[in-house]
């Protein structure tokens, strides 16, 4: 379809190139080509593994973990790894280890994942209102963002749940209303979008639902950086849990999880200081799984995406390219 | 003749793709006599810009390499010297300046010190000699208030501005050969005469000689004295500005001068475009790579690269349409020798 | 130039004074707040009524909001509930304690993390750019808390090298050699968790100026590469390094927090969580205001750097600094 584009004004021709047609118009056609790269990046399909595992010991966990957490035990208390029964040892009341780095699991995953669910929620609404508005309502909204970005978020946390008493509710509340304003930033983005565009004036006028425009716009233009933005948010909601738990404002028991274990293993590190090596460990690669997978996602929608070559694959290339020309 | 300044003989460049290596152009073949100008042609994506960041030796920072072939200028094979050799000539016998003048001023330094860096660099002038040098430079492309201009940064100024600018910084050491990457293409078509005309006058004054890169045949016309015709990585046709326009040869070159608007009068016609598309980079057709596309494609185009031929002594084509034809004959040698 | 950092002044003050509404509004809408701990148990309702009179407390709410702000801008902290200390006497000596443990460890990590970034985006996916990038990945997932209980497992109770926790050892304050070695563990801690990310920003900023066209430009010239790379790029890569500089300064006193927690640093993070366990509201209120300021203070820092960076900023044509 391209060819020579003729600009009449200019009295000569402009060489079109053919790349403009190329618009990924099918979404199926984008969703195999956004997999296949993600696929081909190796940590993002370990991040997708490992996050995976994890997953299936939360839900499993009364099958997986050999004993209750919460079964006190004072004659078993302090338990090397590998006892009999005890696979990891027991902690300063005699409970389990290992079974409550499985229950732990289902702390830190629900945590994660509800606080990016909120936080995306709020994010979008906030965003939605602030771009369709504009003016001054996008204005003050902007404000607000910038205020809470300058916020040190962790204060915040402790006074409110300081003040507020340690619910789980309280938790996730106020993780979410402190780390909604990229997405709130990428929705708006699109919205301002729309608002310069022509179309959606048209396509008003033949009468297709305003909001059924904005929604398939959304998807198709912010619903990738979203999906990246929130899964960061889980890492940054799994770390936050444990600093908060460690400091005795998150989760309470009888509730466990792994920073609440770390909290304990500090008390007692002269006795065993391999308590405080699993919980950290979980967490870390939990977080690392997490950001891995985010990256990928990032990296395969980036249309200028990089191509890691080393320079001795470089080299060889140049080496294979002379051997075939002879 | 004065002299040839640069000769290109089978330029092949590539770059690195997640698949390997992807040739950019291929068997390129160029000379360029001193004071004369040369003008590449063609799409987006044939491969002329490439082309020209090969001379200069830029392409090995864009991630491509040059392959095969030589450029010899002044005697010395630019293809085969390191970027610490490359480094002296550039800038001081061989400038260039490129499309877009906004983008290619350091937004964080006065123009001055980025004119006068060049004259540091090459001249070994002091900075209040390079400073001095730089404003007189200013005021030889035609900015008015120079002394001034040369403490403000780019954004203080509008394109047609900031490409005097960048042809400041190209002329500073006084080039023998300057590379223009299509140095109109991002400004108002006033502005564009204008810059036109300064280079025009600029190459006169200094008796350098100039390669420049358009897709425009109306600035190629204006400009060249020899025109080459890229597509697709190769170079179709060339030949003198006037062999080019008269007598153009290659169907691909026919083409794009029917495609002018209003040049054989009738303004109402309906334009002549070239049906499809130029392929991208590792998609190149087999055979002629202007088949696809071409309204005289024969069986043997699909499957064999032509060679260059003939059609005058002074102008060549590389189609199967000049296979027989008499000059080509006679010219026989010369092809085999190279250009 | 001037006008800029007024505006930008302006600005800061603004934010400054919605900290103080959010913040005094959070801690008013405490259920059992101020109001019930402030007043002594076991008063007859009279004596209440009358001890909450003293203390302001049976005023409307936006005059309690004005009288506490202007004691706040007079220096006035304010008094602990419980033993009736003045604020200002608990809470300036963490505010030196923490800025001594940021400094040190902001300045190590930036001192490492923007030569190393540089390195590694002109040889990019080389050894060194693979090490860096693991090391950010690790500062970013891992919890600082636990890196810095690992730390001490390992250097404190198994090698026995160096103290456990604490500032200084008893009886040795003021003695440098003694705070450099309580400072070795927690510097560490807070090192990694910048060196991630400022490696990492450092990184992606020059390899992104390097694709300009402008730097085109500098190699067509001739410029030799180091020239190119420290003249022509870094002072614009600079430029989104100082932004997030700027940005990051809340989540570093956050990061303090914790490993001030875990090595018992008599600082103003420390202090926070103890005051918050502790529902004293008012040093809360002064830690947050102060927190903020020096927020302020370092964005303002930034904005004046950037400023300096780059000459774009003087003519105020950049509205706002892009996050």
């Amino acid at each position: 379809m391209t060819e020579l584009n003729l600009d009449p004004s200019l009295g000569t021709p402009e060489l079109g190139s053919g790349e403009a047609t190329k618009a990924a118009d099918a979404p199926s056609s984008a969703w195999r080509l956004f997999w296949s790269k993600f696929s081909r990046n190796r940590f993002a399909v370990i991040g997708l593994i490992v996050l995976g595992f994890f997953i299936l010991v939360a839900l499993f966990a009364r099958l997986i973990a050999p004993h209750d957490p919460t079964y006190i035990d004072y004659m078993f208390a302090n338990l090397p790894a590998g006892s009999e029964g005890h696979l990891l040892g027991t902690d300063e009341l005699g409970r389990d280890i290992f079974s409550r780095l499985v229950y732990s699991s289902q702390t830190s995953l629900m945590v994660g994942f509800s606080v990016a669910v909120a936080a995306v929620c709020i994010g979008s609404i906030l965003g939605a209102i602030s771009g369709y508005f504009g003016g001054i309502i996008d204005t003050i909204f902007m404000r607000i963002i910038d205020v809470m970005y300058s916020l040190p978020t962790l204060f915040i946390n402790i006074l409110v749940l300081a003040i507020f008493g340690s619910k789980f509710v309280y938790m996730i509340l106020i993780l979410s209303l402190t780390s909604w304003m990229g997405v709130a930033r990428l929705v708006r983005g699109v919205f301002l979008q729309l608002r310069e565009m022509q179309y959606v004036e048209a396509a008003k006028a033949i009468g297709v639902s305003n909001w059924g425009i904005i929604f398939r716009h959304l998807l198709r233009n912010a619903s990738f950086p979203i999906i990246v933005n929130a899964t960061l948010m889980v890492g940054g909601a799994i770390l936050a849990e444990s600093a908060l738990s460690f400091l005795g404002l998150g989760i309470q028991a009888p509730m466990t999880s792994w920073g609440i274990m770390l909290s304990n293993a500090q008390e007692f590190m002269l006795v065993d200081p391999m308590q405080a090596v699993y919980p950290g460990l979980c967490i870390l690669i939990v977080v690392l799984a997490v950001n891995f997978i985010g990256d990928g996602i990032r990296d395969a929608m980036d249309p200028r995406h990089k191509v890691m070559i080393s320079r001795r694959r470089l080299d060889k290339w140049r080496e294979e390219y002379y051997k075939s020309e002879i | 003749m004065a002299g040839r300044i640069l000769q290109i003989r089978d330029l092949t460049t590539g770059f690195v793709t997640e698949k390997g290596i992807v040739k950019a152009t291929d068997k390129v073949s160029l000379q360029l006599e001193k004071g004369q100008t040369l003008c590449l042609v063609g799409e987006s994506g044939s491969g002329k810009s490439v082309t020209a960041l090969s001379i200069m030796r830029l392409i090995d920072y864009a991630g491509g390499m040059v392959l095969e072939g030589s450029i010899e200028f002044h005697g010395k094979d630019l293809a085969q010297i390191g970027q610490d050799e490359l480094r002296k000539i550039r800038g001081d016998k061989i400038a260039m300046i490129f499309q877009d003048p906004m983008s290619a001023l350091n937004p964080v330094f006065t123009i001055g010190d980025q004119i006068a860096e060049s004259l540091r660099l090459h001249r070994g002038l002091s900075d209040s000699a390079a400073w001095k040098e730089a404003v007189e430079l200013l005021r030889l492309v035609g900015i008015p208030d120079p002394a001034l201009r040369a403490k403000q940064y780019s954004h203080e100024l509008s394109g047609g501005m900031c490409q005097r600018v960048v042809i400041a910084i190209a002329l500073a050491c006084r080039p023998d050969l300057l590379i223009a990457d299509e140095p109109t293409t991002a400004l108002d078509v006033t502005v564009q005469a204008q810059i036109l005309d300064l280079l025009r006058n600029l190459k006169d004054e200094l008796g350098m000689s100039i390669i420049l890169i358009t897709h425009d045949m109306g600035v190629a016309a204006e400009m060249a004295d020899r025109i080459a015709v890229m597509y697709a990585g190769v170079i179709v046709e060339e030949g003198t500005v006037q062999e080019i326009f008269n007598n153009p040869s290659h169907p691909y070159t026919v083409g794009l001068l029917q495609s002018i608007p209003g040049l054989d009068g009738d303004r109402g016609k309906e334009l002549f475009t070239i049906q499809g598309s130029i392929p991208g980079l590792g998609q190149i057709p087999t055979g002629c790579r202007f088949h696809p596309r071409c309204p005289h494609a024969m069986d043997i185009c699909r499957s064999q690269e032509p060679s260059d031929y003939w059609i005058t002594q002074d102008h060549r084509a590389a189609c199967w349409l000049f296979e027989d034809n008499k000059v080509n004959k006679s010219n026989q040698r010369k092809v085999k020798g190279g250009v | 130039m001037t006008e800029y950092l007024v505006r930008r002044l302006l600005q800061s003050v603004l934010v400054l004074f919605l900290i103080t509404l959010v913040a005094f509004g959070l801690i008013h809408a405490a259920p059992g707040g101020p109001t019930q701990i402030m007043l002594s148990p076991g008063l007859s309702p009279e004596a209440l009524k009358v001890q909450a009179h003293n203390l302001g407390l049976d005023q409307p709410l936006h005059i309690q909001y004005i009288r506490w702000l202007g004691d706040m801008l007079k220096g006035d902290l304010g008094y602990t509930f419980k033993n009736n200390l003045p604020v200002g006497d608990i809470l300036w000596p963490t505010v030196g304690n923490t800025l001594v443990l940021m400094a040190v460890a902001w300045l190590l990590s930036l001192i490492i993390a923007i030569p190393w970034g540089i390195y590694n985006s002109t040889s990019a996916y080389g050894i060194s750019d693979q090490v860096a990038s693991f090391v950010s990945y690790v500062g970013f997932a891992m919890p600082a808390f636990w890196f810095g209980i690992l730390l001490q497992e390992l250097f404190a109770l198994k090698l026995n090298l160096l103290p456990l926790s604490d500032m200084w050892t008893m009886g040795e304050e003021g003695n440098i050699g003694n705070l450099i070695l309580h400072l070795l563990m927690p510097v560490t801690v807070l090192s990694l968790g910048f060196l991630a990310s400022y490696v990492k920003y450092s990184r992606s900023s020059m390899l992104e100026v390097l694709d300009q066209d402008y730097i085109r430009t500098a190699r067509a010239k001739g410029v030799p590469e180091r020239k190119v790379v420290f003249r022509h790029a870094l002072r614009n890569a600079l430029i989104p390094i100082i932004t997030v500089l700027g940005l990051d300064l809340p989540i570093l006193v956050g990061g303090a927090t914790l490993t001030e927690r875990v090595f018992n640093w008599p600082g103003m993070g420390r202090l926070f969580i103890e005051m918050a366990l502790a529902r004293e509201y008012s040093v809360l209120m002064a830690i947050t205001i102060v927190t903020a300021v020096m927020v302020i203070i370092g964005n303002l820092v930034a904005d004046i750097l950037y400023a300096i960076v780059d000459p774009r900023v003087q003519l105020g044509r950049k509205g706002g600094r892009a996050a």
